[in-house]
């Protein structure tokens, strides 16, 4: 299956979402937050990247922007996790160069068809 | 679109005549090998290589051993062909695999790319 | 691209489901008052129908869905399957509300669907024999289209965003059968393959999603790629400009076929401004340029070779102009007027819902619905209207055992007439009820502080009572139930129409609402007096009468102001060079002239220096051009091109009333 990176400061978050992509057999790399993404991901390759938006340190539309940049991660799909009520973050992000959003709450069957949409 | 000019049809099928009818009097070049990851990440590298033999005439790809393919890709063979095209040379394929076959049909790109018609099916 | 851009058909589209939606719903109101014109029924159903045929061609998938469902239960009706009752009549009536809500929602570009929507089309789901209620999106799927052209072309960062056309491609391939009609490089391509940025997309599809698919399911793919790409989708027209054979009967996209003349008037201008304008309008206008050229060519004719002896046909010729423009103005303002029926074509509905919810028995006659007004007057009278007749409904006609007791028919009778009187249009609500309570009024405006107790009153004051500010207070004016609710506010929008409001009522017998609206807000007939240097123009229509007052014809009264005796009573004058600030006018009365004029029934002395002759004004809106200034309604441009004022007759009354009650 797909190497993933999920990104979230919040743990039980973060817990859930890997829990989840490891039970559907992906291989999924925990950082909580964009620096520490960042330091992970130059090092390896993943085929996608879960993001929250709200993080320490670097939060996620820094971290889309720096992932962007960087070799390798042109083209993998970068989806940020966000609520709802910041349409302006989703754009935010957008414009950093996400792929996409799953909007929060969501729940593992969401997860893994928002996943399963991206990887193709 | 520049580069689509008219062409005969029988040129991808006929294989064994085409490298005598093509313009280049050079013996076919060595196929250049599609990678197997030949997504965004691999598209420098191969642009380059593709790069390297736009001048001989007769290109042969080799897809046989493609397994992950991206637009990105395709968009740069359809582009490559197209230059050829235009410097009066001709490309065919030593062979395509499924995956190759399966996005280039999706996306509605196999002509552009004069990939063997019955891989298509 | 698709071949057929179908949006310019929208507006057609939204103006003919209105129109099935307004006969939907006069039809329903005749079978709920016992018509059993089996017609009616036909009627319905075809509304139905269209609306839903040309909502799914035009892609509006929600309204097709709503709408299908409607017209499943409508058909059960019309095979006589299902009988008509007074419950299923609401119930369809309540989809007509909903679908026209849709409707506007739609033509708006606003989501379409809400909880309403779908909580009543669930209800429509579950009447409907052998359907089962299932969630709007698959209900949506199964809407009549037979696919989709999708024109999708990448901008070149899109590969950059992680979406790759392949995965959307896949995605599409979920919905339904995709074919690629046409895939090509675009222009923002460079050159030379060793100037590609392999991560820059340069690629574009013509594609075609065949099946029923939900508009929604289509969109949901591309939602992520807003901004990153150039999309056209629109509902898959097979065989359009085609052929005899026939289309499928739901989805028969014809909006090209036929003259229609007159839509398509209203089709080419913006929707916020536009006006239907029937053919014979424009026939008249047509036929008044063509005399208005041929005078145009004698007078230049006469012009290129003047002689003294072409005086009389240079008079002729002139005369011949002044008719021709008069005529091509009248027909001019002719194209901004319509009738009011349009107006009084949503009363039966309001009687209907409003019997019910207050228990009474109301037949409801309308007189004069061709009677035509001003665009702009039409659309503001709508609101007093109807707070009139809800007035007359709620507190005017009394409960059918009241009626009863008091020897009346049970049913009572509401009148709306439209009719034209001396330049006016008068607009007549009046019921058959209790006529208004003299002392529940009197004894009200005193616990309001409106007049002291134990002030006689006649029966036009206290009538006036309920116009006043104050006479319902803000807690009641969200009570349907409160008496007089917001008949102030009626008369400020009235009189924001140039048009006043007032009210006859005799006790037992009932009361009449008359408002009179100009005919045109544009142009007025006006007397343009001098005022010193300065010209204003007074409504003829409120002009009582000119006169020229002797000195000791002018009374003082304590407080400073001035009155005169005017037949049976003593009017305020009121200095018009005062109340304007003109420096040079002339100050003794008896120097000048007084315009009496009238706006309900309260009459006021205008003086002024003289009088200059009656002139049509074309009012231009000084708070367009400058900002509102009391006492003057507009302003417009004399003959000799100096700009003259329109005294605001309403306001100036009030004026003086105020400076004879300070």
């Amino acid at each position: 299956m797909a190497k993933i990176l999920a990104v979230d400061d919040s743990a039980s978050m973060r817990g859930m979402v890997a829990f989840t992509l490891r039970g559907a057999g992906h291989e999924v790399t925990e950082a909580e937050n964009g620096q520490l993404a960042l330091d992970v991901a130059r090092g390896s390759s993943f085929e996608l990247v879960l993001a929250d938006v709200n993080m320490p340190v670097m939060d996620g539309i820094a971290m889309v922007r720096e992932l962007r940049a960087m070799d390798g991660y042109k083209g993998v799909p970068i989806l940020m996790l966000t609520t709802e009520s910041h349409t302006e973050k989703k754009m935010e992000g957008k414009a950093a160069g996400a792929t996409g959003w799953l909007v929060k709450p969501f729940d593992p069957e969401q997860l893994l068809a928002t996943v399963k949409r991206v990887l193709g | 679109m520049a580069g689509k000019r008219a062409r005969q049809q029988g040129t991808g099928e006929a294989d064994a005549e085409v490298s005598s009818a093509s313009s280049a009097d050079t013996a076919a070049a060595a196929p250049v090998l599609l990678p197997a990851d030949c997504r965004m990440a691999a598209q420098a590298a191969l642009k380059a290589e593709l790069l390297g033999v736009l001048k001989a005439g007769a290109i042969v790809l080799d897809g046989t051993q493609v397994e992950r393919v991206d637009t990105a890709a395709l968009q740069l063979l359809v582009l490559f062909r197209r230059e050829l095209d235009a410097q009066g040379g001709t490309l065919r394929w030593h062979g395509t695999s499924d995956a190759l076959n399966e996005a280039a049909g999706l996306l509605g790109l196999a002509q552009l790319l004069n990939l063997p018609a019955e891989a298509l099916a | 691209m698709s071949a057929v851009d179908l949006t310019q058909f929208h507006k057609t589209f939204f103006e003919e489901s209105r129109e099935g939606l307004d006969a939907m719903e006069a039809a329903l109101l005749a079978l709920d008052s016992g018509s059993t014109d089996h017609e009616l029924v036909h009627t319905i159903f075809r509304a139905a129908h269209s609306i839903k045929g040309g909502a799914a061609t035009f892609g509006f998938v929600d309204v097709a869905a709503f709408t299908h469902v409607a017209e499943s239960l409508l058909e059960e009706v019309r095979s006589e399957r299902r009988a008509v009752d007074s419950g299923l009549i609401e119930l369809l009536l309540r989809s007509v509300d909903c679908m026209r809500a849709m409707l506007e929602r739609s033509s708006q570009g606003q989501p379409v669907a809400d909880a309403e929507s779908e909580a009543l089309r669930v209800e429509l789901v579950r009447l409907v024999s052998g359907e089962v209620a299932e969630p709007a999106a698959a209900a949506a799927a199964t809407a009549p289209v037979s696919g989709w052209n999708i024109a999708f072309t990448a901008l070149p960062h899109l590969l950059q965003t992680g979406n790759d056309p392949l995965r959307l491609f896949r995605e599409l391939q979920q919905l339904g059968r995709l074919e690629v009609v046409r895939a090509f490089v675009t222009d923002s391509a460079p050159a030379q393959l060793s100037e590609l940025d392999p991560s820059q997309c340069h690629l574009g599809w013509e594609l075609r999603l065949h099946g029923a698919v939900a508009r929604g399911d289509i969109d949901a793919v591309f939602d992520w790629l807003d901004g990153d790409c150039e999309l056209t989708i629109a509902p898959l027209v097979e065989a359009v400009a085609a052929v005899a054979m026939p289309a499928p009967d739901t989805a028969v996209p014809k909006p090209v076929a036929g003259p229609r003349p007159v839509r398509e008037t209203a089709a080419a201008s913006s929707e916020g401004s536009s006006i239907r304008v029937g053919i014979d309008k424009v026939d008249a206008l047509i036929n008044m340029m063509g005399e208005l050229v041929i005078t145009q060519s004698m007078l230049s004719d006469i012009g290129e070779k003047f002689e003294l002896s072409q005086l009389p046909r240079l008079r002729d010729g002139l005369v011949q102009l002044e008719r021709a423009t008069r005529e091509l103005q009248d027909s001019v303002m002719r194209i901004r007027m319509l009738p009011i029926g349009s107006v009084f074509n949503r009363f039966p509905r309001l009687v209907h819902d409003l019997e019910r919810k207050l228990d009474k028995r109301v037949r409801l006659e309308l007189q004069g619905e061709h009677t035509e007004l001003d665009k702009t007057v039409l659309e503001k009278i709508g609101d007093p209207l109807v707070h009139l007749v809800r007035n007359a409904i709620d507190h005017g006609l009394e409960s059918p055992a009241q009626r009863k007791a008091a020897g009346k028919s049970e049913t009572g009778t509401l009148k709306l007439n439209a009719y034209h009187e001396s330049g006016n249009i008068v607009v007549q609500i009046s019921d058959d009820g209790a006529g208004l309570n003299h002392a529940a009024i009197v004894a009200k405006a005193q616990q309001r502080g409106l007049i002291a107790a134990g002030q006689e009153l006649n029966d036009a004051e206290v009538a006036e009572l309920i116009f006043q500010p104050g006479f319902s207070t803000a807690a009641q004016a969200t009570d349907l139930s409160g008496r007089g609710v917001g008949m102030d506010v009626v008369r400020r929008n009235v009189r924001d129409l140039g048009g006043s409001v007032g009210v006859r009522s005799v006790s037992g017998k009932g009361s009449t609402f008359t408002i009179t609206l100009p005919l045109t807000l544009a142009i007025i007939d006006g007397l343009v007096t001098a005022v010193g240097s300065e010209r204003y123009i007074v409504p003829l229509t409120s002009i009582v009468e000119s006169l020229r007052l002797r000195a000791d014809a002018v009374r003082r009264i304590a407080g400073g102001g001035e009155v005169f005796h005017f037949r049976d009573e003593y009017l305020p004058i009121m200095r018009l060079h005062r109340a304007f600030a003109c420096t040079d006018a002339v100050t003794e009365v008896e120097r000048g002239i007084v315009v009496v004029i009238e706006e309900d029934g309260r009459r006021v002395g205008l003086l002024v220096d003289d009088l200059l002759g009656q002139q049509q004004a074309v009012v231009k809106s000084l708070e367009a051009h400058y900002r509102r200034v009391q006492g003057i309604s507009g302003a417009t441009i004399l003959s000799d091109g100096s700009v003259a004022l329109i005294v605001d007759v309403g306001g100036v009354v009030r004026l003086g009333q105020r400076s004879r009650a300070a």
